[in-house]
């Protein structure tokens, strides 16, 4: 890292501890998550994640098991700092529902719930490139964020989702590399 | 000598080869069917072609955390992670249990186990040309190499012959054809680039790739079904492996002894006769030490562990490491820069897919530096690789906004056409670039710690400057948007070409090998994997060490029968 991006860094972090982080957040966040609350918050996992990827002509998120996927990755490949990021954006999910609906996110109505992701899909990150890439850098994506990707990715490579949401090929054979797409083509599953 | 460790004389062949990866496993297979009783010895565990490749059918959901590492692999593995993902990570060392030094930032990629990296390799085969061959002695940068395009061209064809290579004739100077089988195919983004970039400039084109895939049966293999899942071993023998070719071939023969759990700690001198005379080696399994004796050693255990035997092997005629008179041994450390390059988006041809997964891109032969003085600021070139594909899921989730029917919509069907590319480039010898060993520090074996000092320099890095302005225009000439022109700065290493610890020269004061890549200093010595690289050329290297080895053991198979080994 040469001399200016160093400062730049610095700056940066400056206004994101201001902005976003208290020192007791911090604190907070530095203790290890147990895997029962994890488990705990499956159900809640599972709406979310159907929201983000629902049931159509195809199979959705649920069906295809993503809240265990997530449960998973979660325990498995986060740190304790990103796990804790991570259950208290959840916290902070079901708290918005309960101040805005009064009822648990479960609970709530397909409008509700719509409102609700739609605020965090509309306030998670900073407008900021530099900073996001900092924050995610440092603390992990923002929850929702996280819990978008690993909801794509739970579904597109679950079983139902690549062979019903998406065209999974397992043994090609032979390389097409120029034919004309089809109505209504579905991607690749995988590369 | 250590007193206390009760090596006795086990055995005795004709050769022994140290290492089975892509060049020790070529090593094997021309001894033994020279007639040679050859002994193999792999410091990892066997892995055999097919049966040994647990993941090669498995589907994504098969794995139960996708295709991400866990913190605690990373943690144990911080560099190897960053290659493996859980389909392939058993073809990966762990960093915790095997450990190096890093002097400044290098991934040492490694694969400890019968056909090392050959399993986990990229298949890239391109012959080096005269332009490569002469640079040094035109530059007055290290030495000379001591052979020319004519003496390796006729290997490279033996090479190409018995491993196969698809790839697309293009009659060029600096990259010249091999043996091909018929070429894999471009899409329809990657023509469209073609046309354009040789619209602008006559002297550039685009090619695909030249890749050790077969599109044919070939030598009981293959062909290639497309799944681009080579990493994780292939059951159709779809590419090129020490496993699927080479040590089933050299096992054939009946002469070969293949011995896994083998570490190899030195070798041994005779003093009296001058030559070698064979190698010391711990058993990982018994922990027990061996001697192996042979008339002749093959070296192939990849440049830096190479590199490590070698100077770890001391004795009264060479204080300073085995063969190692000129001092070279552990200098002039190479790796290709792949960092620079470009990433674009198009917008046409939205009607047009593909269907197959082809395990290779395509290839823009090098176009600088082709006369001399053309006043770049640097010396060398680059050859361009990249691939075109439409953007899938993975490429969209974080770039779509919003959630539900629509965005599920977006994130499963065919996003737009793309282009990433980026240039492989030639990287100079430098002395101070070096592989040492730190006797302070110890493996679990007792054996010292290798430790790596490599930085790239003004000429790579000019290099790359190059490589990412020429990158953007030829895409932005192409008439793609939003390009993205970039540099990742990867440490040395990254690329997995390392090089030029052991080199080749006509000059026994400069150089540690002949043109036979046997050592100036023990004529029963052979070097022929990448530590033998006189200079990096840009091109990818295993089939020159393929056809070097080749061209060494044919050597010194009649040497052998000369009685002059």
């Amino acid at each position: 890292m040469n001399r200016r991006s160093y400062i730049k860094g610095i700056l940066a972090l400056g206004t994101l501890s201001i902005t976003s982080f208290s020192i007791f957040k911090w604190f907070d966040l530095s203790k290890s998550v147990s895997p029962e609350i994890l488990l705990k918050k499956q159900r809640v996992i599972a709406e979310i994640a159907e929201m983000i990827i629902p049931v159509t002509d195809t199979p959705g998120a649920k069906a295809a098991g993503v809240d265990h996927y997530v449960i998973k990755i979660v325990t498995n490949c986060m740190s304790t700092i990103q796990q804790n990021k991570f259950i208290s954006g959840l916290n902070d999910l079901e708290q918005y529902a309960i101040d805005h609906f009064d009822k648990e996110f479960i609970q709530c109505s397909n409008a509700d719930k719509t409102a609700v992701i739609q605020y965090f899909e509309s306030h998670s990150g900073f407008s900021n490139r530099i900073i996001n890439k900092i924050n995610n850098k440092l603390f992990g994506a923002p929850f929702y964020n996280k819990m978008k990707s690993l909801t794509v990715e739970g579904y597109c490579q679950s079983q139902l989702g690549a062979t019903q949401g998406l065209a999974y090929d397992y043994i090609p054979g032979k390389f097409e590399a120029c034919i004309p797409i089809q109505k209504n083509q579905k991607s690749w599953a995988t590369k | 000598m250590n007193s206390n460790d009760k090596a006795k004389l086990q055995n005795t062949y004709d050769a022994i080869v140290i290492g089975s990866g892509i060049s020790g496993g070529w090593a094997a297979m021309e001894l033994c069917k020279k007639g040679l009783k050859t002994l193999l010895l792999e410091r990892g565990r066997d892995v055999k072609h097919i049966e040994d490749y647990p993941t090669a059918n498995l589907n994504p959901w098969d794995f139960d955390l996708g295709f991400n590492n866990t913190t605690k692999d990373i943690a144990a593995d911080p560099i190897q992670s960053s290659a493996y993902s859980p389909a392939d990570k058993h073809f990966y060392v762990s960093d915790a249990e095997h450990p190096y030094i890093q002097e400044k930032p290098f991934n040492w990629y490694r694969g400890y186990q019968v056909g090392g990296r050959s399993l986990t390799w990229g298949r890239q085969c391109y012959r080096l040309s005269d332009l490569d061959f002469e640079a040094n002695a035109k530059d007055g940068v290290g030495v000379d190499w001591p052979i020319r395009y004519k003496d390796i061209a006729p290997w490279y064809s033996y090479a190409e012959s018995h491993i196969g290579v698809s790839g697309q004739k293009e009659n060029l100077h600096q990259l010249p054809d091999g043996e091909f089988l018929t070429p894999m195919e471009l899409n329809c983004i990657e023509k469209h680039l073609g046309d354009s970039i040789k619209k602008d400039d006559s002297k550039r084109l685009v090619t695909i790739a030249r890749v050790a895939n077969l599109t044919r049966g070939w030598d009981n293999r293959g062909p290639c079904q497309n799944r681009n899942l080579c990493t994780r071993g292939c059951p159709f023998g779809g590419y090129f492996s020490s496993n699927s070719s080479t040590i089933p071939a050299a096992m054939a023969t009946g002469n070969l002894t293949l011995r896994p759990f083998s570490i190899v700690t030195e070798i041994l001198y005779d003093d009296q006769k001058q030559k070698a005379k064979g190698v010391r080696v711990i058993d990982t399994l018994s922990n027990e030490v061996y001697e192996f004796s042979s008339k002749i050693i093959f070296i192939n255990a990849s440049t830096i562990a190479t590199t490590g035997i070698l100077l770890n092997s001391v004795s009264s005629r060479f204080p300073n490491g085995f063969g190692n008179s000129s001092n070279q041994i552990g200098h002039n450390l190479m790796d290709h820069h792949s960092s620079a390059g470009a990433f674009g988006i198009h917008e046409d041809f939205t009607d047009q897919y593909y269907k197959g997964r082809r395990p290779s891109g395509f290839l823009i032969p090098r176009f600088r530096n082709l006369q001399d003085n053309e006043n770049l600021g640097f010396k060398r070139g680059y050859n361009i690789q990249g691939h075109g594909e439409r953007q899938e899921w993975m490429d969209k989730s974080g770039s779509i906004t919003g959630f539900g029917a629509d965005f599920k919509k977006q994130l499963t069907t065919p996003g737009p056409w793309t282009i990433w590319m980026a240039g492989w480039g030639e990287c100079l010898p430098y002395y101070k670039n070096q592989v040492t060993l730190d006797a302070s520090r110890k493996d679990k074996w007792g054996q010292p710690l290798l430790k790596l000092d490599f930085s790239f320099e003004d000429n790579e890095h000019k290099m790359m400057d190059d490589i990412r302005a020429v990158s953007g225009e030829m895409l932005e000439k192409a008439g793609f948007k939003n390009i993205d022109t970039f540099n990742y700065s990867r440490p040395g290493g990254s690329t997995v070409h390392e090089m030029g610890t052991a080199r080749m020269g006509n000059d026994p004061k400069t150089s540690v090998l002949n043109k036979f890549n046997q050592m100036h200093d023990v004529k029963n010595v052979f070097i022929t994997d990448g530590s033998s690289m006189t200079s990096s050329a840009s091109q990818n290297p295993s089939l020159t060490y393929m056809a070097l080895t080749a061209r060494a053991c044919a050597y010194a198979a009649e040497e052998l029968k000369k009685g002059n080994l």
